[in-house]
């Protein structure tokens, strides 16, 4: 068998090159503790890579944060080193990517990532066996069901979210506008996302339990190629709220430009999505701002009060408008690894996971996560996480829920 | 036996060799990709096994990974059913795929086949979707990991992928030196000839296709057990497909060696630029992939391995059929000798009232002739007269509309014509299509098969035609190397391989200079005298009227008139039919 000339070189060429990076830092070895290593494994390349983008910027800020600021004090100072893995375009490159992270790199202390769900399920296979930590923002419940001792999820899970979104947004109405909506609509895809986010609507008791009723039910197949039939029954049944659950940006387009056209949009008709993606800087690409205009969505984490010094910075450096649930989480994910390397006082993967097992933590780290409190269940879970609810106002998506930390407040239209 | 021992070694050799390799290599990272190399070469190499060699492109592999690869997930979530057992049902839910993807598809040719297979793997990636299956983890087994295929040491999931790939290596190499290989690259030559001379395509395109299909979804429950999450587009995502048919084109398609060496190189290639430039410039490593799989197929377009063979001066590629028996090429022509019963009826065929039409064209009309045992029969008219459509007709190719055909007493109608073939009627094609990769030799061989019950018997029936046709010399050359009127030859020795009684030769003289006319003449004359019946079409009369004994003439598809040919050049009707009223005149005046 022979291998290819190109594998034999790089192996070569990796021990050189690690021959000569260790020669490198000798010196600089003297003056302060050696750094730190975390990684950051997400899409760089494909077509998730604009969301690890987002991503890296916000762990690249976190970390020049946290070593500007004095590094890990229980480590003697110690600065914290971010490598950045690629998890390509499917799950494979992405299980490949963490293979390479835990074994070219056994000295990293723990890990963040890997944006989609199928992409962190591979990932957390392999560091679970590498005694690794990987702090995740994936939803999936999946996640923390297989019973492994090294994944945290600090989002909502899935499940949470689609069983408490309702009475969340149910108990947000109330408060702002002082009546309890009596029917509601619901317009989505067939995609996975949205099929398990209205199921406990649907199937459960959801709907009874708080007096509702579905007036509108409509499923459609992406792409949408026309949105009136779907729009003209909603403005039939003039629901109390309606439920928007489109997951590409032309279908969100068409339904809202539609809203739009049959007077239902800029806030009119109360309209609630779900997750980022009805945040996303890209949209305003596609559409003008007023026709997102009063939007909501429900999200796992988004920028919040208190964070403005950080959001101001974060647009400087990475051009982007806003600081999504991505970026803002990244941001986090690297300061609750940051702290746990405090607890345990020594740069060990395994104290660090431990650590972030015992931790209960309600300030500083915790104040990147909705709830503001940091502890985790034996599972992984994180015991506070809360949804979080974004609106649409004036041409940017804001925290509106809930309301001790929200951006701002909440513009409900009148019944 | 020859060669395929010697590519039984040399899978052994490479087997052991890379497992070697593996046992020096720590990383744990190289070692996965290790295990990948195989994963997807065995995935080439089914590809390979369906549509290398038959020449049917395949865009639905995927179809058949996937369903190897939720086999075992969900056995395993379900039942707690170990990959050990589960690996082996993948295999027999993929190539029963196979069968059920095969049996409607196989209706559609060319393009429309390739794009109906394209479907499948949608049709599954939307299938699992709604099942709710988005998601599956395989669950790790803490107890007896062992049981449950989970092991601490990565070195072991490479000898596993090791031991799948020498299968897929050993079924191909066995396959690929039978009757199955030749009898799949004659259908990718030339899928009419290969059904002409005895082949039943159909079942041979079926049998490849679930043998292929069940390689797939072995390997792909194998995957599974590596990558320990199942998601559809992970498994049924065009990407599967295509890395497929990429891996086994680049490195050569229809060879035993190509996917390996396309695996081999593509996958740690695009591993180590996704890997070392993904975070620095992402995106570039899909950029130099695509680049070096386009300079391979411009620079290369049969694959690498072709212009591997050539820089190293390799031999000549083992010819697949020579090898299994060794070469007769020596034969007797006696073998192919008729024996003619006592009592056998004075006419072998019997053709009456046969009608066929294509839309408003009547192509036949009311055809009603017959061919007496053992004659020179030629059946000429001018261009357009129906004469290759009562070919077809004759060898099943076309059915007719009405009318009758009967072979020795028995008829002809609804057969498929390799079964008319097994009966004893054998054809040449007026455009010769050798294939060009197989030595002469071996493509008599596949004209053989339909007569034979063993490869032995297919080498003395094809060496006895080559001898009969005076090319037994030329046996081990490609058809590259022939002479026009070699490949003539050639066409007509595959024929005469199948041993039949009856030969239809389809304008074996067209373009034939006067030497080669001759030299061919002569055989067709020593053919009848083995008792072999021939039907000859020529619109040319010069030649034919020295060669045959009985002409048939058509003109329009219907029955002008019969008889020698001393008749036949005198008849006002066959004059006018040719030559038009102004030249019958003349002709009548001399």
């Amino acid at each position: 068998m022979r291998l290819p000339l190109c594998f034999f070189m790089t192996a070569r060429s990796f021990v050189l090159s690690l021959g000569l990076l260790t020669a490198f830092v000798y010196i600089p070895a003297f003056a302060q503790p050696a750094a730190v290593k975390v990684g950051l494994i997400v899409p760089l390349s494909g077509p998730w890579a604009r969301q690890g983008q987002v991503m890296r910027q916000g762990a690249e800020l976190a970390i020049k944060h946290i070593n500007t600021q004095g590094g890990i004090a229980a480590l003697g100072g110690a600065p914290m080193e971010l490598l950045v893995f690629d998890a390509g375009d499917s799950v494979e490159r992405a299980k490949n990517a963490a293979q390479r992270m835990v074994a070219d790199e056994p000295d990293l202390v723990g890990a963040a990532g890997a944006y989609l769900s199928s992409f962190t399920l591979a990932v957390t296979e392999v560091t679970e066996r590498a005694s690794l930590s990987m702090l995740t923002l994936s939803y999936s419940d999946l996640l923390t069901t297989r019973g492994f001792y090294y994944v945290f999820q600090t989002s909502a899970s899935g499940a949470y979210q689609s069983t408490n979104a309702l009475p969340i947004l149910l108990d947000i109405a109330t408060a702002a506008s002082g009546a309890r909506p009596k029917t509601i609509a619901i317009v989505m895809d067939n995609t996975a996302a949205s099929v398990a986010f209205v199921a406990p609507i649907k199937e459960g008791s959801a709907l009874k339990d708080n007096n509702l009723e579905l007036v509108v039910d409509e499923v459609f197949t992406p792409p949408l190629a026309n949105a009136t039939s779907l729009i003209q029954r909603v403005r039939a049944a003039r629901p109390d709220l309606l439920l928007l659950l489109p997951t590409t940006v032309s279908d969100s387009k068409l339904l809202l430009e539609k809203m739009n056209e049959f007077g239902l949009g800029r806030g009119k008709l109360p309209t609630v999505s779900n997750g980022s993606a009805m945040g996303d800087p890209d949209l305003l690409q596609n559409m003008p701002a007023a026709l997102l205009e009063g939007v909501m969505s429900v999200v796992g984490n988004w920028s919040l009060r208190g964070q403005e010094g950080i959001i101001e910075e974060y647009k400087n450096i990475s051009g982007e408008p806003w600081m999504t649930q991505n970026a803002l989480s990244e941001y986090g994910h690297m300061w609750l690894l940051k702290e746990a390397l405090e607890l345990a006082g020594v740069a060990d993967k395994k104290a660090v996971a431990e650590a972030l097992h015992k931790m209960d933590i309600s300030n500083g780290a915790a104040s990147y996560f909705p709830g503001n409190r940091v502890r985790f269940a034996a599972d992984g879970k994180r015991i506070d996480a809360q949804l979080l609810v974004i609106q649409w106002q004036n041409g940017v998506p804001v925290s509106v829920y809930p309301d001790a930390t929200a951006m701002q407040k909440i513009k409900w239209p009148a019944p | 036996m020859m060669i395929l021992k010697r590519d039984l070694l040399h899978i052994m050799l490479f087997c052991v060799g890379y497992a070697a390799l593996a046992a020096l290599v720590g990383n744990s990272y190289y070692l996965l990709i290790m295990t990948l190399v195989p994963v997807w070469a065995v995935m080439g190499l089914s590809w390979n096994l369906f549509s290398g060699y038959s020449g049917l492109v395949s865009f639905g592999h995927a179809a058949f990974f996937g369903v190897g690869a939720y086999t075992v997930a969900l056995t395993l979530q379900i039942w707690q059913l170990s990959p050990w057992y589960s690996l082996v049902l993948a295999g027999l839910l993929g190539g029963f795929g196979g069968l059920l993807v095969g049996l409607p598809t196989f209706r559609l040719r060319g393009h429309y086949f390739a794009l109906a297979m394209l479907a499948y793997p949608l049709v599954m990636l939307y299938i699992f979707e709604w099942l709710g299956y988005q998601e599956v983890a395989l669950m790790m087994m803490r107890e007896r990991p062992f049981a449950f295929m989970q092991f601490e040491n990565p070195q072991v999931y490479v000898y596993l992928a090791v031991v799948l790939l020498a299968l897929a290596l050993v079924v191909t190499a066995i396959l690929a030196r039978s009757r199955f290989g030749m009898s799949l690259l004659a259908i990718k030559q030339n899928e009419e000839a290969a059904e002409a001379a005895g082949i039943d395509t159909r079942y041979w395109k079926l049998l490849a296709l679930c043998i292929s299909a069940a390689m797939a979804g072995t390997v792909g429950g194998f995957y599974a057990v590596v990558l320990l999450v199942v998601t559809p587009f992970a498994v049924f995502g065009m990407l599967v497909s295509a890395q497929a048919l990429v891996i086994a084109m680049f490195g050569g398609a229809g060879t035993l060696w190509g996917p390996v060496l396309g695996a081999v190189i593509l996958v740690p290639l695009s591993e180590i630029l996704h890997a070392y430039y993904g975070a620095k410039v992402p995106g570039i490593q899909g950029v130099i992939y695509g680049f070096a799989v386009i300079a391979v197929i411009i620079y290369a377009p049969d694959g690498l391995i072709w212009k591997l063979r050539a820089f190293f001066g390799a031999r000549q590629t083992p010819l697949p059929a020579s090898s299994v028996a060794g070469l007769h090429t020596k034969g007797s022509a006696s073998l192919l000798a008729c024996g003619v019963e006592a009592n056998a009826a004075e006419f072998i065929l019997e053709v009456k009232q046969l009608q066929k039409s294509f839309g408003g064209l009547q192509a036949i009309d009311n055809l009603s002739f017959n061919v007496k045992r053992g004659e020179l029969l030629g059946i000429i008219g001018p261009n357009g007269a129906g004469k290759t459509t009562l070919f077809n007709l004759l060898n099943g190719f076309v059915q007719p509309d009405s009318g009758s055909i009967e072979f020795e007493g028995a008829s002809l109608l609804k057969l498929k014509p390799n079964k008319i073939c097994r009966r004893g009627i054998a054809r040449t094609f007026q455009v010769a299509k050798p294939f060009p990769r197989l030595s002469l030799f071996d493509n008599v061989v596949i004209g053989a098969y339909g007569a034979s019950h063993n490869n032995n018997q297919a080498c003395m029936l094809a060496g006895a035609a080559l001898q009969l046709v005076g090319l037994q010399d030329s046996a081990h050359n490609l058809p590259a190397q022939l002479s026009n009127r070699e490949l003539r030859l050639m066409e007509l020795a595959r024929a005469l391989a199948a041993n039949p009684k009856l030969i239809l030769v389809d304008e074996i003289f067209a373009g034939l200079d006067p030497e080669s006319v001759q030299v061919v003449e002569q055989v067709l004359r020593k053919v009848t005298a083995l008792g072999i019946t021939v039907v000859i079409i020529e619109h040319s009369m010069k030649t034919m009227v020295q060669l045959v004994a009985r002409f048939v003439v058509l003109d329009h598809g219907a029955l002008l008139a019969t008889g020698i040919p001393q008749d036949i050049v005198r008849n006002p009707k066959v004059i006018e039919a040719y030559l038009g009223k102004k030249w019958l005149a003349h002709a009548q005046a001399h």
